[in-house]
């Protein structure tokens, strides 16, 4: 299967600031792939980077195998916080999209729109945020991409129109073959829709992958307190809490856990992320590879 | 793209229009009244000797209605603004509004290149303001040609209906200047723009380069492209003006040098008869106090003349051509950079 984003070594400084550091990942094509992380951790930058508007410092990246500003044609992207030109009404960004795109779709544009119940005639800066985000996506949606990619496509919006969003976007992947990009803070909202997780933290890649696959690789093991330094080589321990007496693991293993000291259990998408998100910040590439102290 | 850009363009260019339209309503009602003065004047065809007497007659007779000064002014004024104007309100927020608003993330994620995004923008928006300003001024030296024929010849006009085609207000106003001047300042308030990336600093900033521009150029730079004449004229034979201080010292400002109409006069100083600058009263015209004929008389007596250095009134277009050329050549260089900060820096 081939990537429709490839990057490796990828760095961006601003400054002495590195805003993503040394990031290498392949995100494979067909997927809808979460983008999670806090605030400031490099979503944005690793977004932007991926649609040409940054170059990067270090490293390259190949969006649907070559450089982003040559793969413009077939990328939408729909910006944080969905900027829009406000003194042009919804029409005229519609014309706008058929003006500066090639391939561009006008009936799915339309359709799109229809169902957003504004008036076309309505000046964008108007809008509420929900209806600009959807207008955004109409326009990203409408150039009939190959890989979308949504940078906080929610996070300004109320449960509804976040709902709302969510499923308008489910529908135009079933219904077009497209790759997705979207990057959140909150797990819950990409725990629908994802099915491929990359996890990013101060400026550093901590995990990517298939979900089930993260699913099934970990394990939360409860048991007697014991020094996680002393477990199987395998086992890696993504984090750990101790109390007097007991102690509770997330490990990351391929190998059954035989352990029969361990009381093993299946851990969800979200605790599974957060643990990821609490670790303390490393230096080290590849850190996931690493064995937690 | 061409679509885009007009569309948000379009309120400014409307505007430009509107100014344009009324400043032409304005000419048209007063023009043909002063053309019939100026025929009537009797400065066409007029016999060497009595042409300048004529002309101020002209000019003194416009200077008292209420009209000629105002629109000659108010135009004059307006061309050497309409630059500065451009350059805040069309120039600077071009790309500082893309940048304050994050719409730049919209306009260059589409299927266009970020030059070819640039050069429609600034094409469009820059030919209209060169031709604004180009079409205010071309407008304006219509409507005041008998204006500033009489005032290239005239001795004693007042200004502003006086002015000489050197003049640093009616030099910026007339010929090719303006369409240098809007190419700059345009792409001025557009780099600054792009730099700052907010509207409201970069329109302050746009103002207060170009206003020291405009005041730099005409004091320390247009006087030195090329170097001047230099005539030694009679002290009684100029138009002008002697100050004597109480120190005993005296200086003369020259204003129309007649064998030179229409010159511009960058300096005069005062020399003795042996060719030495001289500046302090000599012993033998103390006594005519400070009574400035009677001083002159007496200077000249003594054999002081003046050396008054000036620019032809012939070099006019070759000033109007190298000052355009050199703020076209800043316009082209600032466009390079917008392109080139566009690809780089703001990445």
């Amino acid at each position: 299967m081939t990537a429709v984003l490839e990057a490796r070594g990828l760095g961006k400084q601003y400054g002495r600031l590195w805003a993503l550091a040394d990031c290498t990942l392949s995100v494979p094509a067909g997927h809808v792939v979460g983008l999670v992380g806090p605030n400031g951790a490099g979503k944005t930058t690793l977004l932007n980077l991926a649609v040409g508007l940054l170059a990067p410092t270090t490293g390259i990246i190949e969006v649907l195998s070559g450089p982003p500003l040559a793969r413009l044609a077939r990328i939408g992207f729909l910006a944080q916080d969905a900027p829009v030109y406000a003194g042009l009404s919804v029409a005229e960004h519609l014309a706008l999209g058929a003006h500066l795109n090639s391939r561009w779709d006008a009936g799915l544009a339309r359709r799109w729109i229809g169902r957003l119940n504004v008036n076309l005639d309505q000046k964008a800066g108007k809008l509420s945020a929900g209806q600009r985000a959807q207008l955004g996506l109409t326009l990203a949606m409408a150039k009939r991409p190959e890989l979308l990619l949504l940078d906080e496509p929610v996070a300004s919006l109320d449960p509804l129109a976040r709902r709302a969003f969510l499923q308008d976007l489910m529908e135009a992947v079933a219904e077009q073959e497209l790759s997705v990009v979207l990057s959140s803070h909150l797990v819950a909202d990409l725990e629908r829709v994802c099915d491929y997780l990359i996890v990013l933290v101060a400026s550093q890649m901590r995990i990517a992958g298939l979900v089930e696959d993260l699913l099934v690789t970990h394990h939360l093991l409860t048991g007697p307190r014991r020094d996680p330094a002393t477990l199987p080589a395998e086992q890696q321990v993504i984090s750990a809490s101790h109390t007097d007496r007991q102690s509770t693991l997330l490990v990351r293993t391929r190998r059954p856990v035989l352990d029969p000291s361990w009381v093993i259990s299946r851990v969800g998408l979200e605790d599974l992320v957060l643990a990821y998100m609490s670790q303390a910040a490393g230096p080290a590439r590849h850190r996931h590879l690493e064995v937690q102290k | 793209m061409i679509w885009l850009s007009w569309r948000l363009f379009r309120i400014e260019a409307a505007a430009a229009a509107a100014a344009l339209a009324a400043f032409t309503v304005l000419l048209a009602v007063t023009g043909p009244h002063l053309a019939s003065l100026y025929a009537a004047s009797g400065i066409t065809g007029c016999h060497v000797g009595s042409c300048g007497q004529l002309a101020d007659n002209f000019l003194s007779l416009l200077g008292d209605s209420s009209i000629y000064p105002v629109v000659y002014t108010l135009g004059i004024v307006g061309i050497v603004l309409a630059p500065a104007v451009i350059g805040i309100f069309w120039g600077a927020p071009l790309l500082a509004r893309e940048l304050e608003t994050g719409t730049f993330r919209l306009a260059w994620t589409q299927n266009i290149t970020r030059a070819r995004w640039l050069t429609v923008k600034l094409t469009l928006a820059g030919l209209a303001a060169m031709a604004a300003t180009e079409g205010f001024s071309l407008m304006q030296a219509w409507w005041a040609a008998p204006i500033s024929q009489a005032a290239r010849i005239a001795p004693n006009a007042p200004a502003p209906l006086g002015f000489g085609p050197f003049n640093p207000l009616a030099f910026a106003a007339h010929g090719v200047t303006p369409l240098g001047y809007a190419a700059f300042a345009f792409i001025l308030g557009v780099t600054v723009g792009g730099v700052l990336g907010r509207v409201i600093p970069a329109m302050a900033v746009t103002l207060v380069i170009f206003a020291a521009i405009q005041v730099a150029v005409p004091l320390w730079i247009r006087p030195n492209v090329f170097p001047p004449d230099h005539a030694m004229v009679a002290i009684g034979s100029i138009n002008g003006s002697t100050r004597t201080n109480i120190n005993n010292t005296f200086a003369f400002t020259v204003d129309f040098l007649p064998s030179q109409p229409g010159a511009w006069i960058t300096s005069a100083e005062a020399v003795n008869a042996a060719g030495q600058p001289a500046s302090s009263i000599p012993a033998a015209c103390k006594a005519s106090g400070p009574s400035v004929p009677h001083l002159g008389s007496c200077l000249s007596r003594q054999g002081v003349r003046i050396d008054v250095s000036y620019q032809p009134a012939s070099r006019y277009w070759a000033f109007q051509w190298i000052e355009t050329a050199i703020f076209i050549a800043f316009a082209s260089a600032l466009t390079w950079y917008c392109f080139w900060y566009l690809a780089r820096r703001l990445s």
